[in-house]
């Protein structure tokens, strides 16, 4: 099962040695962290007409690990996973995927990639096994169908057909599909969208197998908490651009936003008076309580307390609260995310 | 191999679709039984000749309705988009579609086939293998034709509109419901483009007048082309999404798909009229299947040769001659004596006159009839044949019961030629009409003309029982 992203050996029909010592070369470029990249892109550009979808964005995803897109719709996520999937034909900027050019080099791809779209849709007559058996038949390389049955517990369902199968079940059939050619890139677009929280917890959990089996994922997402339960790296886009990116606890630590402190106290106190206090960046009034983005955040509370005392008042409420992929999101673009 | 797969699945899928198994297997069936039963009154020959406009509208229906529909249907529901990220093309796509496509003609024409055979005794005039290629190169030819407008349609409704547009035309205009040869000579033209034409005349030449396949080369060639073209089409314009839209410029190009119809249809008008041709496959109905000699026929089965008629007074006594005057119609016929008659004899008839069709009336009609007595010995007799010629219009000739029956009543449709040709009616209870007890009374032989409005002139000669 461990993904493999090697030299891969030139058959004799189509045998262009400078091309497949290029190939390898890519295949064995070494990221910083000592993985090596199985995704490159650089200087993406893509309009739609006079809409810029992609404004030139760089990433590389790393062999073995969850990568994310979060962002809102509209954002690019769409457009960039389905160029690395070889599907769309970028204006400019170049990828590479396990040594391969999307592009020019689709069909030997696709072997080695499984992509699950943003909505799998088969004719409604199709019989859950009977759609594996087909898509698995595509390949060079097929996994077991019946593994796949039981790892996505599709098992009692195999005989089902695709109209019957309930939105959980028609998502996990998706994810199974995606792995029929055991593929050592999987993509997966915006892949709990429109479930309900316990089904998109269902599909966590299948997700975070994928990590245990060291394939290399890259998901888009427009769900924050998604990204940071599953993601080992997020990249964060907007209108096209990519604002930030980094391990998720890496982009919340570089926010400046510091930790959240929500405080009811006996007196009423001005805000403009709070925020000279040591460590606080933002304070703002809601509902009578009082938010605080401090960092960092003992010292503030520290402070806080002081200066209560000192004002003969009384701290009735104290919440901690530590910053989220949201409020980087919010720093960065400005905007919140529309869910 | 996932052009197999996909075919063999996709046929799975029909298999499991009440409404796609109805229009697949039963309403050809449906078709079948209706021209059969009702417009060719189980005549075996008839059958023969309608059986191609059967097969050539099951073909249509599943390619306009079937697979191109199907294709449009794929698209827009967006099943397309899971096979675009497995290491597949749209060749792959397009093949198994074409694929399954045949191989669910195949069993549904093998099903008209044996109901022909077995519950109309149709005559097999044709190889299997010469049934087959027609089939196929039929399949395929409007397969193309389903395909380019699947490719050419932006979405189902436009697909649907294109659909009618073709599907009407060619129904209506092409002899797949209504014989060539009763429609008026400028629609006989028009038809030549239409390559429904030429799969209905290919089958209707080799099934109903057992003409060798090559004699329709042409035809199979231009169908041929068709096929290929609608594939290129398809292949260039492919889509996997319904998001993904097509120029107007790219539709034009698919007028480059009529382009060899067009070269057909001119060539046909111009150079090789196949009217007659046509013509003599829709007289082939009258024709028995197979005849064996018979050694009843001769003299003594005679009914009418017109050579003991001295002068046009007696011929009227014996013949008389109505026209459509009591439906408000303008229309003229006479008979009159004509020497000679067919093979040198002495003495034919000529109904001759002009058809006016009347505001109630839109087809001018006019007939001629005489008594005519069943003979008490009818053993081994088969029908009524007669000597015709005259200028090319649709002629019909009946046997009409003296009282009502139950049974069908024998009438055929034929076009003459400029020589005198053999026209035969079968009449299936002549072996023993005793038995029916219909031989009763006399009969009425009735030969009659109707159509557009024009002059008309028919020679007959020799009328008896074979």
């Amino acid at each position: 099962m461990t993904p493999e992203c090697s030299y891969r050996q030139p058959d004799s029909q189509s045998c262009n040695l400078a091309q497949d010592v290029k190939k390898w070369l890519d295949s064995l470029m070494v990221s910083w962290e000592g993985n090596s990249v199985l995704v490159s892109v650089r200087n993406l550009r893509k309009h739609y007409g006079d809409l810029a979808a992609l404004r030139g964005i760089s990433f590389d995803i790393l062999q073995g690990e969850i990568f994310g897109l979060l962002g809102p719709n509209g954002a690019g996520k769409t457009t960039t996973i389905e160029i690395i999937e070889g599907l769309r034909q970028p204006d400019s900027g170049s990828v590479s995927v396990c040594g391969f050019d999307p592009a020019r080099e689709s069909m030997a791809l696709k072997e080695r990639i499984g992509a699950q779209l943003q909505s799998t849709v088969l004719p409604d007559k199709m019989r859950v096994d009977e759609a594996l058996h087909l898509f698995a038949s595509f390949y060079k390389r097929s996994a077991s169908v019946h593994l796949l049955l039981e790892q996505f517990g599709l098992v009692e369902k195999r005989h089902t057909f695709f109209e019957n199968l309930s939105g959980g079940q028609k998502q996990r059939l998706a994810l199974a599909l995606a792995l029929v050619n055991n593929p050592e890139l999987v993509l997966l677009d915006e892949p709990t969208v429109g479930l309900d929280p316990q089904l998109r917890r269902d599909i966590y959990s299948l997700i975070e197998h994928f990590r245990g089996e060291r394939r290399t994922v890259l998901l888009t997402t427009h769900y924050i908490e998604e990204a940071e339960r599953l993601c080992d790296r997020v990249a964060i886009m907007d209108r096209g651009r990519l604002v930030a990116l980094g391990t998720p606890r890496e982009l919340i630590a570089r926010s400046g936003h510091g930790t959240r402190l929500e405080v009811r106290l006996a007196k009423p106190v001005g805000l403009e008076r709070l925020k000279l206090i040591e460590g606080v960046i933002d304070c703002q009034e809601a509902d009578g309580a009082y938010f605080l983005h401090a960092q960092p955040a003992t010292a503030t509370i520290a402070a806080l307390v002081r200066f209560l005392l000192a004002q003969d008042n009384a701290l009735l409420d104290l919440h901690i609260a530590q910053p989220s992929l949201e409020d980087v999101f919010v720093e960065m673009t400005g905007r919140r995310m529309e869910h | 191999m996932p052009t197999l797969r996909i075919a063999l699945l996709n046929i799975r899928l029909v298999m499991r679709t009440k409404v796609a198994l109805f229009f697949t297997f039963i309403f050809p069936l449906v078709f079948l039984f209706v021209y059969a039963g009702l417009f060719a009154r189980g005549n075996p020959n008839v059958v023969a000749y309608m059986f191609g406009p059967v097969v050539t509208l099951t073909i249509m229906g599943s390619s306009f309705w079937g697979l191109g529909r199907q294709s449009v249907t794929q698209r827009e529901q967006g099943s397309l988009r899971r096979y675009r990220v497995a290491p597949i093309g749209p060749r792959t796509i397009l093949m198994s579609t074409l694929l399954a496509n045949y191989l669910l003609e195949l069993p549904t024409i093998s099903l008209l086939l044996l109901t022909a055979l077995v519950f109309f005794h149709m005559p097999m005039k044709i190889g299997w293998g010469a049934l087959l290629v027609l089939v196929t190169v039929g399949t395929f030819a409007f397969a193309g034709f389903g395909l380019t407008i699947a490719s050419v349609a932006n979405t189902m409704q436009e697909a649907q509109i294109y659909n009618n547009l073709v599907w009407v035309t060619l129904l209506f205009l092409s002899g797949v419901t209504l014989p060539l040869p009763m429609l008026p000579r400028w629609i006989q033209r028009l038809a030549m483009f239409f390559p429904s034409t030429y799969l209905v005349s290919a089958f209707q030449g080799v099934m109903a007048q057992a003409e060798p396949l090559l004699d329709h080369g042409l035809e199979i060639l231009v169908l041929i082309t068709s096929g290929i073209f609608g594939l290129l089409f398809a292949m260039k314009l492919f889509r996997w999404e319904k998001g993904e839209r097509i120029s107007t410029r790219a539709k034009l190009w698919s007028g480059v798909f009529v382009l060899p119809f067009l070269a057909m249809g001119l060539w046909m008008n111009t150079r090789a009229d196949p009217t007659a041709m046509w013509a003599r496959s829709y007289n082939v109905m009258g024709q028995i299947s197979a005849p064996a000699p018979n050694p009843q026929a001769g003299k003594s089965n005679l009914i009418e040769n017109f050579d003991g008629i001295q002068a046009s007074e007696e011929l009227l006594r014996r013949w008389q001659v109505s026209a459509d005057s009591d439906v408000s119609g303008h229309s003229i016929g006479e008979i009159s004596l004509l020497t000679p008659g067919a093979g040198g004899t002495r003495h034919a008839m000529r109904l001759q006159g002009h058809l006016a069709p009347g505001p109630k009336n839109p087809q001018g009609y006019v007939s001629a009839r005489c008594d005519l007595r069943i003979p008490a010995n009818s053993e081994g007799l088969r029908g009524i044949e007669f000597e015709a010629r005259g200028a090319p219009r649709v002629y019909q000739v009946g046997l009409q019961p003296p009282t009502a029956v139950g049974s069908p009543i024998p009438s055929i449709s034929f076009v003459p030629g400029e020589a005198w040709q053999n026209v035969r009616l079968p009449i299936a209870w002549l072996g023993n009409p005793a038995k029916n007890g219909l031989s009763d009374g006399p009969w009425l032989l009735e030969i009659s003309v109707t159509g557009p409005p024009g002059e008309f002139s028919l020679d007959l000669d020799e009328i008896r029982f074979y």
